[in-house]
């Protein structure tokens, strides 16, 4: 995975260690948060926050989608892929 | 970093969370890690600010007949966060009301002259009685939800409200309105969702799992209440907000009480503390106690305290306030089995009088 979407995923990793009282151990990369149980439909809004007040991407309805949000590295490869006009 | 000595009903000195809260930590004055800044709270102030320009922006554009579908319990919150929406910011609301069977008399009563007197339009919707009594033994007695929506909220309350918000959707889409209105504070969300999307597919995929385990316990009848059909969906071209606008307020319970009561609001006498409308409360939490060990209303009236809006005494004292005495008589009235009530630690139909004994294991 190149270095822009491993350091995005590091931030959304940190904000999702910090925000809901998980251990980097207890995260899955590659796996649903919600099917994990970590997060629920309020923690899918706080994600959406961070990204868009920190990685300063807006999140449009077309965008919530599985194949985006549906694990730490779809999200990682959505937020560069938008940051980089490609999506 | 020290434990809290773990006696039963061990609290941080200076809010109201309790050792068994998830996660929680003490130093070695008894400050919990929630006091100490050392986990994220809810008490964000960008996002407050940010939701107040938000506000500005999203009710700019008004919409016919109606800005905002409010829903209002008849509590205090919902009954001031209705007077700001019509009073403060000028909205067309239709306000909304779904009826669980359990809704204190004098709570009706609130709701309708508070409706009267702010002159807005108002519907009340009553889900199936035997339906409702279905869900409600199903979150008392199953594990349908996340930990971490329960320790902001008892699950009886998560899937009432859920009901609640999944009518105010349809109700906002067959209406037109582009905003729904709730009275949460700061503590029952958190500060990012004080103004959200309500992306209706989206959250559904989240609350996939616990909608299949309540479909599992109560029938396929919980997609005609839980569901929005994919008819209306595909017509939806843009989802309302959600707003929660008493957010945005600084403002004491006695300050709200004060206002919503020259609306003709009085408080109800047969609710527990942390409620001003719904009997069933004092059983969800009761059941929330009993198998976790803390009120659900802790992270609420801790987050009220540490912003000075509430002392830590009149906190505790709220959620001391339960009529534990009322357990029978609701018991009675959710239908719950002598098994049921065997595995909630009610006592049996046949012997009430012992229902004032009752009291949460932790």
């Amino acid at each position: 995975m190149e270095s822009e979407v491993l350091r995005v995923r590091a931030l959304l990793l940190g904000f999702v260690i910090r925000s809901f009282n998980v251990t980097e151990g207890d995260v899955r990369l590659d796996e649903s948060l919600i099917d994990q149980g970590i997060i629920d439909s309020f923690g899918l809004v706080e994600l959406t926050a961070f990204i868009e007040k920190e990685l300063k991407v807006v999140v449009r309805d077309a965008d919530m989608t599985r194949e985006s949000f549906g694990s730490l590295d779809k999200m990682a490869k959505f937020v560069v892929g938008r940051q980089r006009g490609e999506r | 970093m020290i434990e809290l000595p773990g006696e039963p009903g061990s609290r941080c000195s200076r809010c109201a969370l309790s050792a068994a809260f998830p996660s929680i930590t003490f130093d070695e004055h008894g400050v919990c890690s929630f006091c100490r800044d050392k986990m994220v709270v809810t008490s964000d102030a960008s996002a407050v600010e940010r939701a107040k320009q938000q506000v500005t922006t999203l009710f700019a554009q008004r919409a016919r007949p109606y800005d905002a579908i409010m829903c209002n319990s008849g509590g205090k919150d919902s009954s001031y966060t209705l007077q700001l929406a019509v009073e403060k910011y000028g909205l067309r609301v239709l306000s909304f009301t779904m009826d669980n069977g359990f809704v204190s008399p004098t709570a009706r009563e609130n709701i309708e002259r508070v409706v009267d007197t702010l002159g807005v339009d108002h519907i009340t919707v009553r889900p199936s009685s035997r339906f409702y009594k279905k869900v409600i033994k199903a979150t008392a007695l199953l594990p349908l939800y996340q930990e971490q929506t329960l320790r902001r909220i008892s699950a009886g309350c998560n899937a009432c409200i859920s009901l609640v918000n999944t009518m105010a959707l349809k109700l906002a889409l067959e209406k037109g309105a582009p905003l729904i209105l709730a009275g949460f504070t700061l503590g029952q969300i958190p500060a990012n969702a004080i103004i959200y999307r309500n992306h209706f597919k989206f959250f559904q995929e989240s609350r996939k799992d616990s909608l299949d385990r309540l479909r599992a316990a109560v029938g396929s009848e919980v997609d005609e209440y839980y569901g929005v059909s994919d008819a209306v969906l595909d017509r939806v071209e843009s989802y309302p907000y959600n707003v929660n606008l008493l957010c945005l307020e600084e403002i004491t319970e006695d300050e709200i009480v004060a206002r919503v009561e020259k609306l003709g609001w009085r408080r109800p006498t047969d609710v527990d503390g942390c409620s001003s409308n719904c009997q069933l409360n004092t059983f969800n939490n009761y059941v929330h106690e009993r198998k976790y060990g803390f009120n659900p209303y802790e992270l609420e009236l801790s987050h009220l305290i540490r912003k000075g809006l509430m002392t830590r005494d009149e906190a505790l004292a709220k959620i001391a306030d339960q009529p534990l005495k009322d357990l029978h008589m609701l018991a009675h009235k959710l239908e719950l089995s002598e098994d049921e009530r065997s595995a909630l630690g009610l006592p049996s139909a046949c012997g009430s009088s012992r229902a004032s004994n009752v009291e949460p294991e932790a």
